[in-house]
């Protein structure tokens, strides 16, 4: 299947970024990239070919895509988002803190 | 240096992608083996699909699901909001009085205040027809957020806290909040559970009323979440500027 393959690229993409870089911010964006490759594949294994679960007045019911995982992927968004401003926020501290977000300046500093 | 030497200066690289490669290669195998997805008429989809117009009045299930199977749920996904804003406000000390630019040129100005009105009837489109079409409060929220971030940017942000103070973004989004809280007591008071929906009519399914509270689920969910996202944003901006 096509969107397994996307999907374990994306998924592979973000954590080759999150292993590889020491800037704080590019494993920020690494972590973001892995959610975004799950929510993917959850939206696509659950969907079919042109079809919302939206459903038209007068219409018949037909096999519309599966409306839960939508559901569920919606909150995980949400939740993402929340976190990615909480990780900038504690980012925007460490900057303030130590002038620097690099994860090689930042390995063993203390007080 | 050649390829001996490229090896060698980027050995961590190089080890990391080949474990990676390997890992992607069973990953293939195992999701591979998920086999097709279908909605089986027993399952709690198939429930839903089947009769969540007539149960909801809303077209849109994902919806359906949002603000009323699982409304709930919703409850506690804007709390997780919440608990955002209020930690990085909490970190980010929100007393601080930002020394900010002046904003963009003259054009960008009269250009933002022409196509603000028409973005603002679009944000507020996609939370009223949430039920509808594809959007929903959360959706059209965070477009009422990008308004006010790029009110922020154009306009800079010291002519942005005269005009619009923090004061009312936190009372949009308390207010947002609590109206969904007490839609849900609402609820218990008309239909007996927490979250009921109450005066929804079937037979009008697809028109803007036809619902019940979905419609006010979503305005407060809207609300709370553009005003929340843009709280996040300034108390960023806010703190980033007083470094300079």
């Amino acid at each position: 299947m096509i969107y397994n393959i996307v999907f374990i690229l994306l998924f592979l993409l973000g954590l080759y970024a999150i292993l590889t870089n020491r800037n704080l911010v590019k494993i920020i964006i690494g972590v973001n990239i892995m959610e975004s490759a799950v929510f993917f594949w959850v939206i696509a294994v659950n969907s079919r070919e042109g079809v919302l679960p939206i459903l038209e007045k007068g219409s018949e019911i037909i096999q519309v895509a599966n409306p839960l995982p939508q559901a569920l992927i919606l909150t995980g968004v949400v939740i993402g988002a929340s976190t990615t401003a909480f990780l900038l926020t504690l980012l925007i501290e460490i900057d303030k803190f130590a002038n620097n977000i690099n994860l090689d300046f930042l390995k063993g500093l203390r007080d | 240096m050649g390829l001996p030497g490229l090896i060698r200066k980027n050995k961590r690289e190089i080890l990391v992608a080949i474990i990676l490669l390997i890992l992607g290669f069973f990953l293939l195998i195992v999701f591979n083996s998920v086999p097709e997805q279908r909605v089986v008429l027993d399952s709690t989809a198939g429930q839903i699909i089947d009769s969540g117009v007539e149960k909801t009045g809303s077209p849109n299930l994902v919806t359906a699901i949002l603000y009323d199977y699982r409304a709930f749920d919703s409850l506690g996904e804007s709390t997780v909001i919440y608990a955002a804003v209020s930690s990085i406000a909490l970190i980010l000390s929100f007393k601080t009085l930002p020394i900010s630019s002046q904003g963009l040129s003259f054009i960008s100005k009269r250009t933002f205040s022409l196509v603000t009105p028409f973005v603002f009837i679009f944000g507020f489109y996609i939370i009223t027809h949430g039920h509808l079409s594809p959007g929903g409060g959360f959706q059209g929220g965070v477009i009422l957020a990008a308004i006010s971030i790029i009110f922020c940017i154009i306009y800079g942000s010291a002519y942005d806290y005269e005009n619009v103070s923090p004061g009312s973004k936190t009372l949009l989004e308390t207010g947002g909040a609590l109206l969904f809280v007490f839609l849900g007591i609402l609820g218990i008071i008309v239909g007996g559970n927490f979250f009921s929906n109450f005066g929804i009519s079937p037979a009008q399914s697809g028109t803007l009323f036809s619902s019940g509270n979905i419609l006010l689920i979503n305005l407060g969910i809207g609300v709370k979440v553009g005003a929340g996202l843009a709280i996040i944003f300034y108390t960023m901006i806010q703190k980033t500027y007083l470094e300079e």
